[in-house]
């Protein structure tokens, strides 16, 4: 059985293009959200193997939206999709209990790779 | 890796380190000032905290790393205890616990930890800041500048241990301080991350190149690290070290002496041993047939099989009980913190001690006396000990004494707890007795035997006006039934305005005891050696007759006689007319039990017996003897 993934980010472009990358992998894209709120929702009701989480979103950001989904599950596996410069970010994120990321622009076999190392 | 199987093991050591967490705690209790309380507190709950990251407990992990924060700031900082702090590490040490036991029954996620984790964090800030403006105020005036440095976090330690990790990142890969975190994160759930080489603040300057080392101290082995490091990705180069031993000049040797060897022991489950136990009740029994046949065959062959068997499954048994033996301090330890909680809850001064930890009981037994002695010692605090403004009026220290004692007793182990508090008001149990038609109504004082024998009397010990007047009596028939079913016996002393102490006597081990063989009539009874003090014949010796009971006089002692046959109401046969008396003794009290004969001694395997209604209360369980037939086994607390 295919893994599920939940992509998150309020693009959608990015939202297309990850799900086409996963998608072609042989990744089942169950759901996408466009904010952090949403996310939450979303992974509650889907519970996915996997999530892709942009970090800036309106509404709730992507590491807020970390928080509270880990919260509900300590084992959740998200992988966050950062921009160039937000270090910080991502260390935060990090903290908050992402398991990875990919730094946009995206390269599909990084992408890959980093859902690999999630998945475990 | 399939860590399931860890699980009981983490749980039985997690268990063992938060009960030196409240004996430590209790320690700097004492002695505000002391170091060594706290450092001990760190180690374990750094244990503890190393041992759930690596099961994947996540919230015992972080409730842990929080706890052991507070503690090393409080170790660096050589804090003094103050009440608010041991109040804290104690509900921090009693939520850690509760996480720990959650988490084994996969119900982590209903922890609530946000409460005790804030606070945890608020201390360990509040004095990590003071220890900064205290330093800060040494040269200049006190000046109200309210420091905003914190010092650096706590893992950097110059005696670190574990094995240290090397990593360099690839030089293309982007945002290097997220990878750097996420090798550590994988690190962490392997063991516990020490000295982060440059400080993990670093990772996110300029001129991180993604060259860092720290210590790793985890079970597991430096190949498995380095492949769970590296799937964190981007790892260009990582060598994982040898191990280290804590302290200085110590680097390079191995780890393994630091522990005392410490790896020559290993867990083993109680049901295998309870098992085992059964088997070789089984070969006992076995035994029991081939040197019966051997006897009769005369057959020097046969003979000597069975005299080696014999031997390999005596040696065996005795292995197998010793496997079984379990220090008192496993039971024990927890106490202190309950006597001190209960003491501090109902206004009273109470020092506790404990002596003869080392002593050993059979493992059941000991399980099983948990709860009798948690009666005891909650009556001694409630009832036994007064508020300190009586016990300074009547010319005693404020602070009350409760001492819990193990001793060993030829095959039985003598457990006390007494106190020095107001004693047992004798006149008032002595009217409540006579009323309840206990004691004869001209009964003018009660003995010891009397006194425990009203008290054990189910539903006496609830009634109000006695537990609210004289106190005592909560729970002691519930205990002396526990200690009963073990084949134990507790008895009284008490004095008043001095104080009540309880003695409990237990067999050293429950299920293979050596008992004297004795027939009545044509029945085998078993009667264990442990409480066996010697045999005499009748006719031998004087007998004489005291308050109305038959008995002889052993050394200047009197003895009060049991005749068997008449207690079970044996009639067939007559006695003989120097029937074999044995003497049983247990604590000051004496009986001599008649028999018709005695048969010799052997070791019984004892069976668990669930005594018809209406059974005299003399028999403790049942034996299958070396020819198959069942033998009933004698209580010698019931016969006393």
């Amino acid at each position: 059985m295919s893994h599920t993934v939940l992509v998150c980010d309020d693009a959608i472009f990015m939202r297309t293009m990850i799900s086409d990358i996963l998608a072609q992998a042989g990744f089942e894209i169950v759901g996408e959200a466009e904010t952090g709120s949403q996310a939450v929702e979303k992974y509650r009701q889907l519970k996915p193997d996997l999530v892709t989480m942009d970090i800036v979103m309106p509404d709730m950001g992507g590491i807020d939206a970390v928080r509270e989904i880990v919260k509900q599950d300590p084992d959740a596996k998200i992988l966050m999709c950062s921009a160039m410069g937000q270090q910080a970010l991502v260390v935060e994120a990090i903290q908050a209990g992402a398991k990875d990321f990919v730094v946009k622009p995206f390269q599909p076999s990084r992408v890959l790779e980093a859902v690999q190392r999630v998945l475990g | 890796m399939d860590l399931s199987q860890y699980a009981e093991l983490f749980l039985a050591e997690s268990r063992e380190h938060l009960s030196a967490c409240n004996q430590l705690l209790l320690e700097w209790e004492r002695q505000p000032a002391g170091l060594t309380p706290v450092s001990g507190l760190f180690r374990a709950v750094h244990t503890v905290k190393g041992m759930a990251a690596t099961m994947g407990y996540a919230r015992v992990t972080d409730l842990a790393h929080r706890m052991e924060s507070l503690l090393d700031v409080l170790r660096r900082g050589a804090h003094p205890a103050t009440d608010e702090l041991l109040q804290l590490l104690f509900r921090a040490r009693d939520a850690l616990e509760r996480a720990v036991e959650l988490s084994v029954v996969g119900r982590e996620r209903e922890l609530e930890v946000a409460e005790i984790v804030a606070d945890l964090d608020h201390a360990a800030l509040r004095l990590a800041r003071a220890k900064v403006g205290a330093a800060a105020e040494g040269p200049r005036e006190a000046g109200g500048v309210t420091p905003s440095v914190v010092p650096p976090p706590p893992e950097v330690e110059a005696a670190a241990t574990g094995r240290l990790v090397q990593v360099t990142l690839r030089p293309e890969a982007p945002l290097k301080a997220g990878r750097a975190l996420l090798v550590l994160k994988r690190a962490q759930a392997l063991g516990v991350v020490l000295a982060v080489t440059p400080p993990q603040t670093a990772f996110e300057a300029e001129d991180f190149e993604g060259r860092f080392s720290f210590r790793l101290d985890s079970p597991a082995a430096p190949d498995e690290i380095e492949t769970a490091l590296r799937a964190a990705g981007d790892v260009a180069h990582l060598t994982v070290g040898g191990e280290e031993v804590r302290g200085s000049g110590l680097e390079g040797l191995p780890a393994a002496p630091a522990e005392g060897g410490r790896s020559r022991h290993i867990r083993v489950d109680l049901r295998r041993l309870d098992g085992l136990m059964d088997l070789i009740g089984e070969l006992a029994t076995a035994r029991g047939r081939l040197n019966q046949l051997a006897a009769e065959r005369r057959d020097p062959a046969i003979d000597d099989v069975a005299i080696q068997v014999s031997r390999l499954s005596s040696d065996l048994q005795a292995e197998i009980i010793q496997a079984r033996m379990t220090p008192v301090w496993q039971v024990f330890d927890r106490f202190p913190r309950l006597v001190r909680d209960l003491a501090r809850e109902l206004g009273k001064q109470v020092a506790f001690r404990v002596e003869g930890k080392e002593i050993e009981l059979d493992r059941t037994i000991l399980d099983e006396l948990g709860d009798p002695l948690l009666h005891l010692l909650r009556n001694a605090v409630d009832h036994g000990i007064e508020p300190p403004a009586e016990r300074r009026r009547r010319g005693k220290p404020p602070e009350g004494e409760i001492v819990l004692t193990a001793v060993r007793e030829r095959a039985s182990v003598a457990i006390t707890v007494s106190d020095d508090g107001r004693g047992i008001d004798r006149p008032k149990i002595l009217e409540r007795a006579k009323r309840d038609g206990a004691v004869d109504a001209h009964a003018e004082a009660l003995t010891d035997d009397q006194l425990l024998r009203v008290l054990a009397r189910p539903g006496f010990s609830t009634a109000e006006t006695v537990t609210s007047v004289s106190g005592r009596g909560v729970g002691i028939d519930v205990a002396m039934t526990r200690i009963r079913a073990l084949g134990g016996t507790i008895d009284i002393r008490s004095e008043p305005g001095k104080g009540t102490a309880f003695v409990l006597r237990l067999p050293v081990t429950l299920a293979i005891v050596r008992a004297i063989i004795a027939s009545v009539g044509p029945e085998r009874y078993a009667l264990p050696l442990t409480y066996v003090a010697e045999t005499v014949e009748l006719g031998t010796v004087t007998t004489t007759v005291v308050e109305g009971r038959e008995a002889i006089v052993l050394r200047d002692r009197v003895v009060p006689l049991v005749h068997l046959r008449r207690l079970l109401a044996v009639t067939s046969d007559r006695e003989p007319a120097r029937a074999p008396i044995i003497v049983l003794e247990m604590g000051d009290r004496r009986a001599g039990v008649v028999v018709d004969g005695m048969l010799g001694q052997q070791e019984i395997v004892v069976k668990g017996f669930d005594a018809p209604q209406g059974t005299l209360p003399v028999f403790s369980g049942a034996t299958i003897m070396g020819d198959g037939i069942p033998a009933l086994i004698l209580d010698a607390g019931g016969l006393l």
